[in-house]
C-alpha cells in the first residue's frame, strides 16, 4: 500500500479544516488542532488505478496567537494551499505560505485550493488576481466544504502532481 | 451629555420635579437663564420656599455619596445579602468568575504573608487527604506483595529462586518481575521523516487504531514536543502515559518504535524494544531511508514487532498437559522416595548388623557391601568367638538376603585368650585363670609341678604376652609348704622300750633327709630360718623317768641318723617328751605301739 504524507496549509478560517471533514477518515478531534497545532487524518483515493492512501496533516492556520509549527511539514509529499475567497487577506497569505515552504522543505507538489465558493458573490477575488496567479502558473481550484464542490478533484489533482 | 438639554427645559416650563426626582435636583443653579430682574427675584425666592426641603435632602445624600466611609458602611451592610440573592437568581458562574481572580490573589497573598495559616486551615482537610492516598497505593503494594507471597512456596516460586541464583538478582526482583500484570497491546513503526506508518503489531482482542492516523499523530506528538521545550536533536518524548495505559516510544535514525502496554511493564520491554529496532535498522536500513510512501518493502516487518508483543507475564491458565506432566513427575517421585525409604532402611538394619559383628570379640569385617541386589560380608572369625549364625538369627535382617564369608584367626581380645588359655593349659579346678591386657593372671591352690608347666607353656599360648602368679603359687614357696607337709606327716617308728632303728624305718628316713634337703633349699630362696624340732614320744606303760628317758634318746638318734644322711645338724634339735604329748590316745594296743616314734615339727623365722 502506498502511503503519502499531505499537508494542508493556509491561514486561520479559510476551512481548512471543514474541507476535509466529510472526506476522510479522523479518529482525532479538532481540539488537537488548537493545543497541538496539527490534527492527522486519512483519504483512501484512487488514481489511474493506483490505491493510495493520503495522510493529511491539516496544521493549524498561523494567526497572531499561535505560530505555525513548520517541522510539521518535513516528509510531506504536497500540500493543499487554502485561501478563503471573502478574505483577501488570506490569498496573500496564501502567497507568502508557499514561499516559505519552498524556504523550508524545498519545492513539493501542491494545490491552490479558494474556498467557499458558495459565497463567490462576496468573493474578493479580482482580475488581478487572477493575472497574478497566471504569471504564477498556478493552478486554481475552487471549492467549497459546504456543498463539497471541488473536494475531491483538489485531492485527485494534488495526488496526480504527486505520482508525477 | 444627553441629559443637559433636559435640566434647562424644566425650570423654563416651571414646572416642580417630584421629590423622588433625585438626578435633576442635583442641577447646578448657574443654569438658570437670564431674566429680567424682578421675575429673577421673585423667581428665586418662590424657588427657595418650594425646594428647600429637598435641597436639603439632596445635600445629605450628595455628603452620604461623596464620603467613602458612609458608602462602604452601605455596601457592608447589604454585601452578604446581595451575594446570596445573586445566587438564588442563578448567576453562580458569573459570581465566580468576577470573585475568583480576587479570591485567587488573596491566597496567594495571605501564602506570602504567613504560609502558616493557610497551612493550619487547611490541616484538616490535607491529612485524610493524604492518608487515603497512601493507604490506598500500601493496599495496591499489598496486594501484589501477597501475591508473590503466595507464589513463593509453589513450584513457580523454586523456578524463581533458580532463576534468581541463575542470574544474581534478589528473589523479590525476580518474583516481582514475574507478577506484574502488564500486557503490550499494540506496536507501532513509523517512519521518522514521514510519520508514515511502516508496520503495526497488535494483540489479540484489542480494539485496533488505524495506524497511519496514530503514526502521524504519535509523530506529529513528537515533533510538537521537540519544537516546544527545544530539545537536543536525537531527543525526544520516550514515553507518555495516561492512567493504566502508556506509550513507549524508541526512536532510531530513521524509524520511531511505539509499544501501547496496559500496566506496568518492566524494563526488559525497553531492552526489548531497543533489540527489534536495531534490527529493523540493520535488515532495511536501504529501504528506510529511500522510503517514499511505499511500504511493501516493509510486508515481514511485522513479525519482528509482534517480538515487543510476546514479552508479557501476565500468566495464562497452564495447559491441561502439564497438569498431566506434573502429576505423572509426582508420583514417579513419591515411587522414586519410597523405593528409596525402603532401599535405606535395608541397608540401615545390615549396617546395625555388621557394628553388632564389629563389636563382638572374636570378629574382624574386612569388607561389607551391595553386589547384584545381595549384601555381602567378609571378615575373620575365632573359633572360640560367638557363632555367626546365632547373632545373625537374632538380628532383624533376612538371612537369604545376604552372605557370609569367615576366615579363621585367633583374636587377641581378652575373653577369647582367657578361653584359648583354658582350652590349653587345663588348670586344676582350684585355681581362676583370668587374661587382662595380654596377661594371664593365675591364683588359687596348685600344684607345684603344674606350675612349672604353666610357666613354660603360658607364653606358648596366642596373645599371652606374659604371666602373673599370685603369691600362693610361687614355685619356692610352694616347694616349702609341700616338703613342710610330707616331713611333718612322717613317723620314725621305734620297737617297744628300745632306742634302735628297725630296718623297716630306713625309708621313711631317706624320705625325710631327702625332704628336709629339698626345704632348706626353698627356705634359702625365701629367705627362712628353718629348725626342725625332732620330737621323741613313748607309749604310757613304765615309769615316767624312764619314758622321758627313753623318748630322749629316740630323738636324739633320729638326728644323728638324719645329719649322716646329710642334714646339716645345726637345723635339727632332737627333744623328748615322754608321753606328755601322745600323738593318739592309748586305748588300744595299736595306738600304744603309734606312739613309740620320733616326729618332726618345723618352725621358720624370716630373717
Amino acid at each position: 500500500m502506498l502511503q503519502k504524507k499531505i499537508c494542508m496549509l493556509g491561514s486561520f478560517a479559510v476551512g481548512k479544516t471543514s474541507l476535509v471533514r466529510r472526506f476522510v477518515e479522523s479518529i482525532y478531534s479538532d481540539v488537537y488542532q488548537t493545543t497541538v497545532g496539527v490534527k492527522v487524518d486519512k483519504k483512501n483515493v484512487q488514481v489511474n488505478g493506483t490505491d493510495l492512501t493520503l495522510v493529511l496533516w491539516d496544521i493549524y492556520g498561523e494567526d497572531d496567537y499561535q505560530k505555525m509549527h513548520w517541522t510539521y511539514l518535513r516528509g510531506a509529499s504536497g500540500y493543499l494551499l487554502v485561501a478563503d475567497g471573502t478574505r483577501k487577506a488570506t490569498i496573500d497569505k496564501a502567497f507568502s505560505l508557499e514561499q516559505r515552504v519552498r524556504e523550508e522543505v524545498g519545492v513539493i507538489p501542491f494545490v491552490f485550493v479558494i474556498n467557499k465558493c458558495d459565497l463567490s458573490q462576496d468573493w474578493e477575488v479580482d482580475s488581478a488576481l487572477q493575472a497574478q496567479l497566471t504569471e504564477k502558473n498556478w493552478n486554481l481550484l475552487r471549492s467549497s466544504a459546504k456543498t463539497g464542490e471541488g473536494v475531491e478533484e483538489a485531492f485527485a489533482l494534488l495526488t496526480r502532481k504527486i505520482l508525477g | 451629555m444627553g441629559s443637559t438639554p433636559k435640566h434647562s427645559r424644566e425650570p423654563l416650563e416651571f414646572r416642580p420635579k417630584p421629590p423622588d426626582a433625585s438626578a435633576s435636583g442635583s442641577a447646578p443653579e448657574p443654569e438658570e437663564p437670564p431674566r429680567e430682574g424682578d421675575d429673577v427675584q421673585a423667581y428665586r425666592e418662590l424657588r427657595e420656599l418650594i425646594l428647600a426641603p429637598e435641597q436639603e435632602a439632596i445635600e445629605r445624600l450628595h455628603q452620604r455619596v461623596d464620603n467613602p466611609a458612609s458608602r462602604t458602611e452601605d455596601v457592608g451592610s447589604v454585601v452578604a445579602e446581595a451575594i446570596q440573592l445573586r445566587r438564588r437568581q442563578g448567576g453562580d458562574e458569573d459570581l465566580s468568575s468576577a470573585l475568583s481572580p480576587t479570591i485567587e490573589t488573596a491566597l496567594r497573598e495571605s501564602v506570602r504573608k504567613d504560609p502558616g495559616t493557610l497551612a493550619d486551615a487547611l490541616f484538616p482537610v490535607m491529612g485524610p487527604a493524604i492518608r487515603r492516598s497512601i493507604l490506598e497505593t500500601l493496599r495496591a503494594f499489598l496486594e501484589s506483595f501477597n501475591q508473590v507471597l503466595d507464589q513463593s512456596l509453589s513450584m513457580k516460586g523454586l523456578k524463581w529462586r533458580i532463576e534468581a541464583l541463575r542470574t544474581g538478582r534478589s528473589f523479590t526482583e525476580v518474583a516481582l518481575l514475574h507478577s506484574l500484570i502488564f500486557r503490550v497491546e499494540q506496536v507501532f513503526l513509523i517512519h521518522k521523516k514521514t510519520g508514515l506508518s511502516l508496520g503495526h503489531a497488535v494483540a489479540p482482542s484489542v480494539a485496533m487504531q488505524d495506524p497511519s492516523l496514530v503514526s502521524g499523530m504519535l509523530s506529529a506528538i513528537q515533533d510538537f514536543v521537540r519544537d516546544s521545550f527545544h530539545t537536543v536533536q536525537g531527543q525526544g518524548l520516550n514515553r507518555m502515559n495516561v492512567g493504566d495505559l502508556d506509550v513507549w516510544i524508541e526512536e532510531g535514525p530513521y524509524a520511531i518504535l511505539a509499544c501501547v502496554i496496559r500496566g506496568v511493564a518492566p524494563r526488559t520491554l525497553r531492552d526489548r524494544m531497543a533489540e527489534v529496532l536495531e534490527n529493523i535498522h540493520r535488515d532495511y536500513s536501504e529501504q528506510l531511508d529511500h522510503f517514499a510512501g511505499d511500504s511493501a518493502p516493509f510486508a515481514k516487518v511485522n513479525s519482528e514487532l509482534g517480538r515487543c508483543l510476546e514479552l508479557r507475564y501476565k500468566e495464562e491458565a497452564q495447559p491441561r498437559g502439564f497438569g498431566f506432566v506434573y502429576a505423572t513427575a509426582a508420583i514417579l517421585s513419591l515411587v522414586v522416595a519410597g523405593w528409596l525409604a525402603w532401599h535405606t532402611m535395608q541397608y540401615r538394619r545390615w549396617e546395625r548388623l555388621v557394628n553388632a559383628f564389629r563389636e563382638q570379640p572374636g570378629f574382624v569385617i574386612t569388607s561389607f557391601g551391595r553386589q547384584g541386589g545381595h549384601f555381602v560380608v567378609r571378615g575373620l572369625h575365632d573359633p572360640l568367638a560367638a557363632d555367626p549364625e546365632k547373632i545373625i538369627s537374632a538380628s532383624d535382617v533376612k538371612r537369604a538376603d545376604g552372605e557370609f564369608h569367615w576366615g579363621g584367626y585367633y583374636a587377641l581380645d581378652d575373653p577369647i585368650v582367657q578361653q584359648r588359655a583354658i582350652s590349653l593349659l587345663s588348670p586344676p579346678p582350684t585355681v581362676t585363670l583370668a587374661v587382662k591386657n595380654g596377661v594371664l593372671q593365675v591364683s588359687g591352690a596348685a600344684r607345684a609341678a603344674w606350675v612349672k608347666e604353666l610357666q613354660a607353656k603360658a607364653q606358648l599360648v596366642p596373645g599371652i604376652r606374659s604371666l602373673q602368679l599370685s603369691p600362693e603359687l610361687d614355685p619356692e614357696r610352694l616347694a616349702f609348704s609341700q616338703a613342710k607337709s610330707e616331713i611333718e606327716i612322717t613317723l620314725v617308728k621305734f620297737p617297744l622300750a628300745s632306742a634302735s632303728l628297725l630296718p623297716s624305718e630306713q625309708g621313711a628316713l631317706h624320705r625325710l633327709a631327702e625332704e628336709a634337703q629339698a626345704l632348706l633349699k626353698a627356705a634359702d630362696a625365701l629367705h627362712e630360718n628353718v629348725t626342725f624340732e625332732v620330737l621323741g614320744h613313748t607309749d604310757s606303760t613304765g615309769p615316767e623317768v624312764s619314758n622321758q628317758n627313753l623318748s630322749q634318746r629316740r630323738a636324739e638318734r633320729v638326728v644323728q641318723e638324719l645329719s649322716q644322711l646329710g642334714v646339716p645338724e645345726r637345723s635339727l634339735s632332737p627333744r623328748g617328751v615322754g608321753t606328755s604329748e601322745p600323738l593318739r590316745r592309748e586305748d588300744s594296743e595299736a595306738n600304744r605301739q603309734y606312739n613309740r616314734c620320733v616326729n618332726i615339727h618345723i618352725t621358720s623365722v624370716t630373717h
